[in-house]
């Protein structure tokens, strides 16, 4: 990994061009960060995005603001207004505060406000922080936060990480988490970092990251009953060659597809995310499910698992587009009827099969 | 996902393996040196699991295709093991030769894996060792040790690797697929001597690692 002085010494050496590319480990990287941080990698974007006029920016940013300013109030008044907002997407000036906000942190991090410098200064589970250690240097290494081995970056996540550790001994830690508050480092201060991790691993997908991961499982087992009305050809090729739900969808949902989309839709789904919850999450995997596969003459090129599986590995550039993953999400036309229909019939089979096994077992 | 290709137009057989061990101790490093021939220091952890195919020229007659299923080694994921280890026909384990535990542990992986699958004929898939990270100085684990410990615990064969070295890497995997063919074949006599892994430097010689 470069050193943030080599980085210096390129960003010298270039000093006659804006921007230039060099050959690092084998990989082009930028001399200068793209406008999320990236320095290269797949998640390196150059082209500057073809935005929502600066006038409409502006309005959005006053409306957040009042919002904000008033929190309680409208969120308990006015949920669906903030859904809406969050949907057209939340403006990049206010987006760190609005994340802290949506997902109860703000709330937390008043009322036990020397918790995390707390928890900061204790030692942790030997366990615990010798896995985490050996995880830091290998979050989004092409993003400036994290390009450098004792920088900042990795400082923070190690603490945050560590502290999560100790709040929650059962969860603990699991690898899952490093890349989530690596993403939220990359938006806020450590402590609001960690406010924001707690509420996404004991609320949004509380039992994901969790010894047995059950959770998971039922979820997968959902997605995959959903998938069933979303696009009923995928789920007949996905049920023919035996492809259980957990060999596609764990770094999905477990990473929160940080790992997964291009920036500017990572950014615009955790926009959803952060409002209306694990929902979108599901949402976002039905989309790359049925665009990946459904998309004329894909299946016919995938005669067993192992092609099936290559293609939803790497989904499409196209269909991972921002405005196409929104707008799709969008017309799956699914209810909350249908996610509590299909979460009702997977968790009773699961008891029946529960059940079968016991009943063989004596 | 990598495709390496060396050629397509022959028959072919279909090898699934599966690559085990603790975390860090190196095994998307070397799928990735296998695959690619090159080797990243900033690869990421493994969620869940991630593959790779390789399909190989064996013989002027036979092409071989190899799935690699790279494991995440965190304990929390082994519940999805089963899932993972289904109909494979091989299996590396790894650790890292520099973290004892890692050695211990690989017992464990090789009781689990014994425990969820087996060969179509009910006999246990051929498991091969590797010691990762020969490159490192500070050992914690003896040859001795490992030579004694993979006869015990019926290892097809084991030897040293550096991913980041390129050390055995590519032999290794020959080796591992030179016993599934003749496992395929019925030719399976795997306590023949023909079937020991040697290699430069690494086992059975007793000189360590040549790096």
């Amino acid at each position: 990994m470069a050193t943030y002085q080599d980085q210096q010494d390129r960003q010298d050496d270039d000093s006659g061009s804006e921007a230039s590319s060099v050959l690092h480990n084998g990989s082009v990287i930028s001399t200068v960060p793209d406008r999320h941080g990236f320095l290269g990698g797949s998640q390196y974007t150059p082209e500057p995005k073809t935005t929502v006029p600066a006038s409409v920016i502006l309005r959005r940013e006053q409306k957040w603001l009042s919002m904000l300013s008033t929190w309680e109030k409208f969120m308990t008044r006015h949920y669906k207004k903030v859904r809406e907002r969050c949907r057209k997407g939340i403006p990049a000036s206010v987006r760190p505060r609005a994340w802290l906000y949506l997902c109860g942190g703000q709330l937390v991090l008043q009322q036990r406000s020397d918790l995390f410098a707390q928890l900061a200064t204790q030692n942790g589970d030997p366990r615990w922080i010798d896995d985490i250690r050996k995880d830091l240097h290998r979050q989004f290494p092409y993003h400036e936060m994290f390009v450098d081995q004792d920088g900042h970056g990795q400082q923070d996540l190690f603490t945050v990480l560590k502290a999560y550790s100790i709040l929650n001994a059962s969860v603990g830690y699991c690898q899952a988490q490093a890349p989530i508050a690596a993403f939220l480092l990359m938006h806020m201060p450590a402590e609001q970092a960690f406010w924001c991790l707690v509420s996404i691993c004991d609320k949004y997908l509380a039992g994901y990251y969790s010894q047995g991961m059950e959770t998971l499982q039922v979820d997968g087992d959902i997605l995959f009953g959903l998938l069933k009305k979303v696009s009923p050809s995928v789920y007949k090729h996905l049920k023919k060659q035996k492809i259980e739900p957990i060999l596609y969808m764990t770094e999905w949902f477990l990473c929160v597809f940080t790992r997964t989309l291009p920036w500017d839709t990572l950014l615009r789904v955790w926009d959803m995310f952060l409002c209306e919850g694990v929902k979108v999450v599901f949402k976002v995997a039905l989309v790359l499910l049925k665009f990946s596969l459904s998309r004329p003459g894909v299946l016919k090129k995938c005669p067993s698992m192992y092609e099936t599986l290559e293609v939803l590995r790497n989904p499409p550039h196209s269909i991972m587009e921002e405005e196409f993953v929104i707008h799709q999400i969008h017309r799956l036309n699914l209810t909350e009827e249908d996610f509590e229909y299909e979460h009702q019939r997977q968790l009773t089979k699961r008891r029946a099969n529960q059940e079968n096994v016991r009943r063989n077992q004596r | 996902m990598y495709v390496s290709e060396e050629t397509t137009t022959m028959p072919e057989k279909l090898f699934k393996v599966i690559m085990i061990g603790d975390p860090t101790v190196g095994k998307t490093s070397f799928v990735q040196r296998y695959m690619l021939k090159t080797y990243k220091k900033d690869y990421k952890g493994t969620v869940g699991v991630d593959f790779a195919l390789k399909i190989l020229k064996w013989s002027d007659t036979q092409t071989v295709k190899l799935q690699l299923w790279d494991i995440a080694g965190q304990e929390r994921f082994t519940w999805m093991t089963r899932v993972y280890y289904k109909d494979s026909h091989g299996c590396v384990i790894m650790f890292d030769l520099t973290n004892k535990n890692s050695f211990i542990n690989t017992l464990k992986w090789k009781r689990d894996v014994d425990s969820k699958c087996s060969l179509p004929d009910g006999s246990p898939i051929p498991c091969m060792l590797l010691a990762n990270k020969c490159d490192l100085p500070h050992r914690q684990v003896d040859q001795m040790e490992i030579e004694a410990f993979y006869k015990e615990h019926n290892f097809i064969g084991w030897t040293e690797t550096s991913a980041k070295e390129d050390l055995m890497v590519e032999d290794s995997m020959r080796f591992l697929v030179d016993v599934m063919m003749r496992q395929e074949t019925g030719n399976a006599n795997l306590d023949s001597d023909s079937l020991r892994l040697t290699g430069p430097g690494p086992q059975p010689a007793r000189g360590g690692c040549s790096c």
